[in-house]
């Protein structure tokens, strides 16, 4: 699975360029606390959070993740965008709770 | 493989900046050929104490230093210091600040993972500053096959 075959499904909005699209998805990890996901996500993972800033992306390249959900409708500010495009980490945006985000992830077999 | 010796200077709240220390130690481990495993050990380990200096001091440096036997990091900063020092250690204890809180730090996970992840963390702290070293051992298995 790919971070474009989810795309597919409309649930979800790309945030940032099409950098990434091919990044392999293995497995889903949800929190908003940094040192958690820093601690605990492996390569490849999805992040899924509400914590919208800058250093989402700092965790997400060091971890070698494959993209970051934003749940909720969070708003992901253009500093953020632009820097996710520069480091290749794909963004992106749904209506959803964190929890039903899951369960839509999972029931695409992820 | 030459050894690799680094120093970085680390800013007072400079969140912005937080995780370079840790990218660019990656990226030279990456070069000599470590796993992703033991890269991912040792970034864990920097990123969180890089973090420690940005949101809990007045600013400090680190020092990285790699050979084929070793990562050898130190972190030292100038105050104010950790008050307990058992305190810190707990999982789950943090004094940060709403700064800190509201970028998505100050879980109170940061000393514990650096304990977990290293092969041996020594943490000293007086008013005028912290002083973290911590050591990676790296063995054959460390290395891309």
């Amino acid at each position: 699975m790919k971070v474009k075959d989810i795309l597919s499904s409309n649930t979800f909005e790309l945030i940032t360029d099409k950098s990434g699209l091919n990044n392999k998805i293995i497995g889903i990890f949800a929190s908003d606390l940094l040192s958690h996901v820093m601690g605990n996500a492996s390569e490849s993972n999805i992040l899924i959070t509400v914590l919208s800033n800058i250093n989402v992306l700092g965790v997400a390249s060091l971890l070698d993740l494959s993209c970051v959900i934003f749940s909720h409708n969070i708003k992901v500010n253009d500093e953020i965008v632009n820097k996710a495009n520069e480091l290749n980490i794909p963004l992106l945006k749904t209506k959803l709770p964190t929890v039903e985000t899951i369960l839509i992830l999972s029931k695409m077999g992820i | 493989m030459e050894s690799y010796s680094r120093e970085f200077k680390i800013q007072k709240n400079d969140i912005g900046n937080a995780g370079t220390v840790a990218s660019l130690t990656k990226r030279e481990l990456k070069r000599r050929g470590l796993t992703r495993d033991f890269v991912k050990t040792v970034t864990i380990g920097i990123y969180e104490a890089e973090i420690n200096v940005v949101i809990h001091s007045y600013g400090g440096y680190c020092v990285v230093k790699i050979n084929d036997d070793i990562v050898d990091v130190i972190f030292q900063d100038i105050g104010p210091g950790i008050e307990c020092i058992d305190s810190a250690l707990t999982p789950g204890f943090s004094t940060a600040s709403h700064y800190a809180i509201e970028n998505g730090f100050g879980a109170g996970m940061g000393l514990p993972n650096i304990q977990s992840v290293s092969d041996e963390m020594k943490l000293t702290s007086s008013k005028e500053g912290t002083r973290l070293h911590m050591k990676f051992n790296i063995d054959g298995d460390c290395y891309e096959s």
